[in-house]
């Protein structure tokens, strides 16, 4: 299958919907870019923040001292030792792991199979902590039961399926 | 475990990590490019954002993204298990995940919160997430997106030979995790009523 027909094919489903509905395509699309582009410019300071952080550990070395640490147990599992800083960033915050997929994607190639990797880790999870938080707090809810727990356990099976499938 | 201190303890032991390695000019170095690189992925990141966003205008304007959330209330339903009342929440929940599966973070969170709400508000709000609370934080916090827009964005800018062939494995570990989310709350709600009895 060439994926590259895929946002293509995406578009004229769209583009067939919306048009079989007698929307104004143009203003459609414009009103949803203008969101797109508010998005980019909302997430540049906690991308700020949290680059300066991987820089550091990047510069001084210490990313790769902890790699080096954490490769015998990630290589057991399947994982390539680059992918430790994303996999430990990614429940915590969306823009910490887009900054440490970045970074992956920089210093290991796009196509790599850590790059791949991390890329689907982060694609196919969520921050858990800061989503649970927000949507136990917006209930009232002090006792949150199994709700931490699983949604770890549910992101641990995630990561383990993606070291299987990304190949 | 909040942003804050994972922020803090990552400059912390960068900082003294470097104080320890005499690397001094590393850090200050790291220090002054970071913001620069955030900068540069952001505008690299706009274009694609803008057209995604393009897209998910027209999936909104032409009712796909209603069709989607009509489509997703029976088997919503008879997922969650509602307790009694919990199911005036329904047409948000139903709101809210379809949204995430096509990745319009904006308009999912206020409908998710709301639903929340108002299950909360059908035991009164005493405090406790009941089952149906729980598999649809669950689902929430496990990621239910088909189409990953941001990587796929972040892979173009980065010059993959091919972006988005990462769709199809995302589409499998998202759907591996969900699963096991939904298997596991399962278990612990029939784990809870076996005592009970």
């Amino acid at each position: 299958m060439n994926e590259s027909l895929l946002l293509p094919a995406l578009l004229m489903l769209a583009l067939l919907s919306a048009l079989h509905a007698k929307v104004n395509v143009y203003d459609a699309f414009v009103k949803g870019a203008k969101e797109g582009l508010a998005t980019a410019v909302e997430i540049a300071p906690y991308l700020a923040a949290v680059l300066t952080a991987v820089a550091l550990l990047r510069e001084t070395g210490l990313m790769d001292a902890a790699q080096r640490a954490c490769a015998p147990l990630l290589t057991a599992l399947g994982l390539p030792a680059e992918s430790v800083g994303t996999i430990l960033l990614r429940p915590l915050s969306g823009s910490a792991a887009l900054a440490s997929v970045a970074d992956v994607l920089k210093t290991a190639g796009p196509d790599s199979r850590a790059a791949r990797l991390c890329c689907v880790i982060s694609g196919a999870s969520e921050t858990v902590f800061f989503t649970g938080s927000l949507y136990l707090g917006a209930a009232g809810v002090r006792r949150s039961r199994y709700a931490v727990p699983v949604s770890l356990a549910a992101y641990a099976v995630g990561v383990l399926a993606a070291a299987l499938i990304v190949r | 475990m909040d942003m804050n201190g994972v922020f803090c303890a990552l400059l912390l032991v960068g900082v003294m990590y470097a104080a320890a390695t005499g690397q001094a000019d590393a850090a200050q170095r790291a220090l002054l490019s970071g913001g620069t690189q955030a900068v540069e992925l952001c505008l690299s990141l706009a274009g694609a954002y803008a057209f995604f966003g393009g897209l998910m205008g027209l999936i909104r304007e032409s009712g796909l993204a209603a069709g989607l959330a009509a489509a997703l209330r029976r088997p919503l339903f008879r997922l969650l298990r509602f307790e009694l009342g919990e199911e005036a929440a329904l047409p948000d929940i139903c709101l809210n995940l379809s949204a995430d599966m096509l990745g319009m973070g904006n308009a999912a969170t206020p409908a998710g919160l709301r639903a929340m709400r108002t299950m909360a508000d059908a035991h009164g709000r005493d405090g406790r997430a009941s089952d149906a609370m729980l598999l649809f934080l669950v689902l929430n916090t496990t990621s239910v997106q088909l189409l990953p827009t941001t990587m796929i964005a972040l892979r173009a800018q980065a010059g993959s030979a091919s972006p988005a062939d990462i769709v199809l494995p995302t589409l499998l570990v998202t759907a591996a995790a969900t699963g096991c989310g939904v298997a596991l709350c399962r278990l612990y709600a029939a784990r809870k009523r076996g005592r009970r009895r």
